[in-house]
């Protein structure tokens, strides 16, 4: 450690220099050893996601290019724990906001920062900004949450699939057949009407990520359009960032469901 | 959250940075105690939570690591070696968090003289010798109330490391600092990783206002000093009954 570490705020090191830099990780991580990308797809539940990073894998891998993809609560070490958690919805917000960080944490020190070393392109349905999001509508600090990601890696690239909530309800519904406690923000008690609930929610998160696009600089894409439009939409951006010359796309058999 | 009356965060400020200090949020107190293993503070704690029963307190006794939540997380993590010094000091921040949320400002908010057995600053020292930067940590931790006193109980390192090792037939791997690569043997990383915690501690003397024991001394003279500042620093009366 030491000098090298001066461009985070780390405090000296006192007494012997002995930690090792491969032992101590993500605080003196060296971003010229990531020779891969990282693309973060934000927005509200139902504003069409999973949908486009599905297409978008097939899409570069078909480019040539090796995708690792990532979500919120996938990590081996705490993800179920953070299930039975919301299963029981006795959590408090700290501890909440702190276990999804752990689990946000542990898959990018173990999942992400190996597939950018090796050169992949990684793909995140949602990154910390979410995080940040659904703590602060809960009432913490913009600033403790935002600290918190300090020692995260920013993306290369952030796009915010912007989606009116009652347009993100229809969706959501399609997609199953009941509203879950979480997704209409239950624990906030914003009303004991669940449509009620779920639109002020979302309306909340949403505001969050429209304030987080303007002070990260995410691309914001308006996800109440097509598929293919928001699609090509996303490879026009993804293409140039990349240098890829032929964004011309049509969706394999197994995909072609999605293409609306 | 009540706000503190100068925060943890705040603390490592000079003093005249620091904002005025408004009423605390609470009517309990809060009595921490810190070191490295084998300095004796557990003990010391004892029996401080000994006398203030007897004397019939409102006392609560809470230690570090002990919320059901985080556990099976934490027993996954250690027994497959998968913390990184990030994770390893999330996931007992987390751990805090819940203890801190749902028993110490409850009691602390009706009345309490609540007893802690380590607290943030054990947070603080240990990952911060694993690397993670101070900042970042402190503000982790920047909810939680500044105690009303803190002990912070030193002794020469090799009297802590004998005192653990005499008791312990076997280091784990995390206690050891083995993730650290300080030394293939145990007992060199033990030693090592709790040289640095120690160093750690001592620089919080003076930012964190700790009072400073010395464990080398008799347990029952250092149980009278504590049970004196104790006294000096907060109207026990008001938690008798």
């Amino acid at each position: 450690m030491g000098a090298t570490s001066a461009s985070s705020g780390v405090q000296p090191w006192i007494g012997e220099s002995v930690v090792t830099r491969a032992s101590v990780g993500l605080p003196t991580l060296d971003r010229s050893e990531l020779s891969g990308h990282l693309i973060v797809l934000e927005g509200t539940d139902g504003s069409g996601r999973s949908t486009q990073i599905a297409l978008l894998t097939e899409w570069l891998e078909s480019q040539g290019f090796a995708v690792q993809t990532m979500g919120l609560r996938r990590s081996f070490l705490i993800a179920k724990d953070i299930d039975s958690l919301l299963a029981k919805n006795s959590v408090t917000r700290y501890t909440l906001a702190l276990m999804y960080a752990t689990d946000f944490f542990d898959q990018l020190e173990n999942r992400i920062l190996p597939a950018l070393r090796s050169g992949m392109i990684v793909l995140a349905d949602r990154y910390y900004y979410t995080l940040i999001a659904r703590a602060a509508v809960r009432g913490l600090d913009h600033q403790y949450l935002h600290r918190i990601y300090d020692l995260a890696l920013p993306p290369d690239l952030t796009f915010f699939l912007n989606v009116r909530p009652q347009i993100a309800f229809e969706r959501e519904f399609q997609k199953s057949p009941a509203i879950s406690f979480w997704e209409a923000g239950r624990d906030l008690h914003l009303s004991d009407d669940l449509y009620d609930s779920f639109i002020s929610y979302q309306t909340m998160v949403r505001k969050e990520f429209v304030n987080l696009a303007k002070r990260h600089g995410f691309a914001t894409l308006n996800g109440e359009n097509t598929v293919r439009t928001v699609n090509a939409d996303l490879r026009k951006r993804i293409a140039s960032y990349l240098g890829i010359r032929n964004i011309r796309y049509r969706p394999s058999h197994a995909l072609v469901h999605l293409w609306q | 959250m009540g706000t503190p009356s100068t925060t943890i965060e705040q603390a490592a400020q000079p003093e005249e940075k620091r904002p005025k200090q408004p009423t605390r949020p609470y009517s309990g107190a809060l009595v921490v105690v810190e070191g490295i293993d084998g300095s004796g503070k557990s003990t010391q704690l004892h029996l401080l939570k000994r006398w203030l029963e007897v004397g019939g307190y409102r006392t609560y006794f809470t230690e570090w690591n002990s919320s059901p939540l985080v556990k099976s997380a934490t027993r996954r993590g250690k027994r497959r070696r998968l913390l990184t010094p990030v994770t390893f000091s999330l996931i007992h921040a987390a751990d805090f968090a819940d203890r801190y949320e749902r028993q110490i400002l409850p009691l602390l908010r009706s009345g309490h003289l609540v007893l802690a057995d380590r607290y943030v600053y054990t947070a603080f020292a240990r990952d911060g010798a694993r690397g993670c930067p101070v900042d970042w940590l402190r503000n982790l931790y920047q909810y939680a109330v500044v105690p009303d006193v803190t002990f912070y109980f030193r002794a020469p390192l090799e009297i802590a490391i004998r005192r653990i090792l005499s008791g312990r037939p076997r280091l784990k791997y995390y206690e050891a600092g083995m993730d650290l690569g300080l030394s293939l043997d145990p007992i060199e990383s033990f030693t090592k990783f709790q040289g640095i915690t120690l160093a750690r501690y001592d620089q919080m003397v003076q930012t964190d206002n700790f009072v400073l024991m010395d464990g080398t001394l008799p347990v029952h003279q250092l149980q009278q000093k504590m049970r004196d500042v104790v006294s000096e620093h907060i109207e026990l009366k008001r938690f008798k009954g």
